[in-house]
């Protein structure tokens, strides 16, 4: 067991940072696109004044959004720990807001491993764990270790305490 | 395993009685408002309320005919379904509280209703049984009670094997079955009831509403004029009417009370505790003790002032009883303080509630008065921009938005003030709240998850919130914001220590 109250040892892989990147490249691009046909659209057939603000206040948002999809991808990866014994899963993380989360293995109803097509691309898979409240995920580890951590989180869960 | 039965034939009368009830509006509608009225839609009316009710008594006997129960020693065996059946068996084990809810038509028949409710998610969550025999009811009740107390022995043996003599325990908890009553409402607790409750004040909208429906018919406005005039021509008639009003509001307040919160008792035997109320129709309550995830303890502003408190018993399974105003949620909404207190423990052993309890740092004040309140800043941006005149006051705006903020920080004040925790061994005590505080406490292997966050605010000044997650229906988060950072680390080390309590399943 680990030292009490200590941080999770754990971090994700660092591949995380490049998939998030390319990740926020894409979806940034199809927001572009879109935002583009909708300026175009309104220059064209000259809709309402009001739709123009709000155009542009989407397209402000858009480029906020845009810095922090560059900025963000090592800081998630910095802030994200996580670590598990036979009797806890130990999650930690937040930029801004720091989250830990401790959940012990008996109320672990099912775990489960999802990879999407660009995840594949980066050896990366996600772990997700949901316990009779809510559901918790590990976002883009090493797909060997997602696969591993499923089995073992598994078989600590396996063990039932006496239902009350 | 017992052969299948049918629910009881009344159940078909219930039914029906209950689609009577809620369609003499439509009924009188169309055949007496518009008796004479030969248009088609009035026609069709008629016919399509023909069909359906006579759709609906066949359904009802068919659903009667095809809808059967059993049970063995171990678990329900529940059938159902006209065309597609759906057999379900769900085990004893499961259930986690027992509600029994017996309406005054089902006290007039000798017959009750009782319903087991399990933790599983969905709509199968509880065991209907919408019309029972008291004895049938008594029956299902003790096999689902037996079997618990069963469960209990056995694993009781197995953790402690030298105790080899699970049958000689089961013959003593029998001859234990005298149950202990901790409490029934005196006079007074009653009287204090109507008056915390406002029940009072539910005279003048009910006779209000009561007028309104009445006027619709008759042309009461005319008559009440004259006894309007009368009234208004000296001021005596004025007092008398006003104290009479005042007088049989009140009455009305301590018969309704009377009726709701009389015949209150709360008792309990070795295994479990029993909640039972009502006067004209009955309800009552069973968990087992071991079954309770947690109890909250809730003040309101005026049960603060008046010493009183509300008990609620959080369990797994849903509390309701169905829509009438006959749910049993808590213990007793207006239990003096220090006995709600003392009868937690009383009930449920290893609950000892300690009243002296940590309070925040000073510092988790300034904090929480710092951060902006979204409620006023929104209230404030709509009240500049469509800048109302109330009562012909031209600086409306502002006005309502400082009593509005005022209101937040002497929510917030209070909320600070309120605030309190505790470790006590393996049991937790939350309280927080402005106006309305509560009191949550649980042990911590009844805790399913916890969650420790920390905003960039709160790192700044050393403090951290955290939260706790038991089971209920829907799950229950209980919260605590502000604590030091020593105390969530105390926390955290604490909950790891949950492993000495829980016990193991060794079926598995």
């Amino acid at each position: 067991m680990n030292d009490f109250n200590a941080a999770p040892r754990h971090s994700l892989s660092p591949n995380a940072i490049n998939y998030w990147r390319r990740e926020e490249l894409i979806s940034n691009l199809i927001a572009f696109v879109v935002l583009a046909v909708l300026f175009y659209l309104d220059w064209r057939f000259d809709w309402y004044n009001w739709i123009g603000w709000i155009l542009i206040g989407l397209a402000i948002i858009f480029l906020i959004g845009l810095v922090w999809s560059v900025l963000s991808p090592p800081l998630t990866f910095k802030s994200w720990r996580y670590d598990l014994d036979e009797e806890f899963l130990h999650l930690q993380f937040g930029i801004w807001n720091r989250t830990e989360q401790l959940v012990p293995m008996t109320k672990i109803q099912a775990v489960s491993l999802t990879q999407g097509p660009l995840m594949r691309k980066y050896k990366l898979a996600s772990l997700s764990v949901e316990t009779m409240g809510s559901s918790h995920a590990i976002p883009a580890l090493p797909k060997e270790t997602a696969a591993e951590l499923r089995e073992r989180i598994a078989h600590f869960a396996k063990i039932k305490e006496v239902e009350q | 395993m017992i052969a299948a039965q049918r629910h009881h034939p009344i159940q078909i009368l219930f039914k029906i009685g209950r689609l009577i009830r809620n369609s003499v509006f439509i009924f009188l509608v169309l055949f007496v408002f518009q008796g004479d009225n030969s248009s088609l839609y009035v026609v069709y009316g008629r016919y399509a309320f023909f069909l359906f009710f006579l759709w609906f008594l066949v359904s009802s006997v068919l659903t009667w005919l095809t809808t059967t129960y059993a049970l063995d020693d171990q678990r329900f065996y529940l059938r159902r379904g006209i065309f597609s059946k759906t057999d379900q068996s769900i085990p004893f084990s499961k259930v986690q509280n027992i509600n029994r809810h017996t309406s005054f038509a089902h006290r007039l028949l000798g017959l009750t209703s009782i319903r087991f409710e399990t933790g599983i998610a969905g709509e199968d969550a509880s065991v209907k049984f919408e019309v029972v025999t008291q004895n049938e009811a008594a029956r299902l009740e003790t096999a689902v009670q037996e079997q618990k107390e069963s469960l209990v022995s056995e694993v009781r043996t197995n953790v402690d094997r030298a105790d080899a003599a699970p049958e000689t325990e089961r013959v003593i908890r029998k001859s234990q079955e005298e149950r202990v009553i901790h409490f029934q409402p005196t006079r007074r607790d009653l009287l204090k009831a109507s008056m915390t409750s406002f029940s009072f004040l539910l005279l003048v909208p009910l006779l209000a509403s009561l007028y309104y429906n009445v006027s619709e018919f008759f042309g009461l406005e005319e008559r009440l004029d004259g006894i309007g005039a009368i009234l208004v021509s000296s001021p005596w008639f004025i007092i008398l009417a006003v104290g009479l009003m005042v007088l049989a509001s009140f009455v009305f307040g301590i018969i309704h009370s009377f009726i709701k919160y009389g015949k209150y008792k709360i008792s309990s035997d070795s295994q479990r505790v029993y909640i039972q109320k009502g006067v004209l129709s009955e309800a009552a309550f069973s968990i087992a003790k071991e079954r309770v995830q947690a109890i909250e303890i809730t003040q309101t502003f005026t049960k603060r002032i008046l010493g009183l408190a509300e008990v609620k018993l959080i369990s797994a399974g849903s509390l309701s009883m169905g829509p009438e105003d006959m749910s049993i949620s808590s213990l007793y909404p207006f239990l003096p303080k220090k006995r709600a207190y003392t009868l937690v423990s009383e009930l449920l052993p290893g609950y000892r509630i300690q009243e002296d309890m940590k309070r925040l740092p000073r510092r988790a004040l300034w904090i929480r008065l710092l951060v902006p309140s979204w409620l006023w800043i929104i209230a404030t941006a709509v009240l500049i921009y469509f800048q109302p005149e109330f009562l012909g006051i031209e600086n409306t705006w502002w006005i309502a938005s400082s009593i509005l903020l005022a209101f937040v920080f002497i929510s917030r004040v209070l909320d600070f003030l309120h605030t309190r925790y505790c470790l006590n061994d393996e049991l937790i005590q939350l309280k927080n709240g402005g106006f309305t505080s509560t009191l949550f406490v649980t042990k911590r292997e009844k805790i399913v998850e916890v969650e420790i966050t920390q905003n960039r605010i709160q790192r700044k000044f050393g403090l951290s919130s955290f939260q706790t997650v038991t089971r209920a229906r829907p799950i229950h988060t209980s919260y605590l914001k502000d604590v030091p950072d020593s105390m969530a680390s105390t926390f955290s080390h604490w909950y790891r220590g949950r492993m000495k309590e829980v016990e193991m399943d060794t079926a598995n």
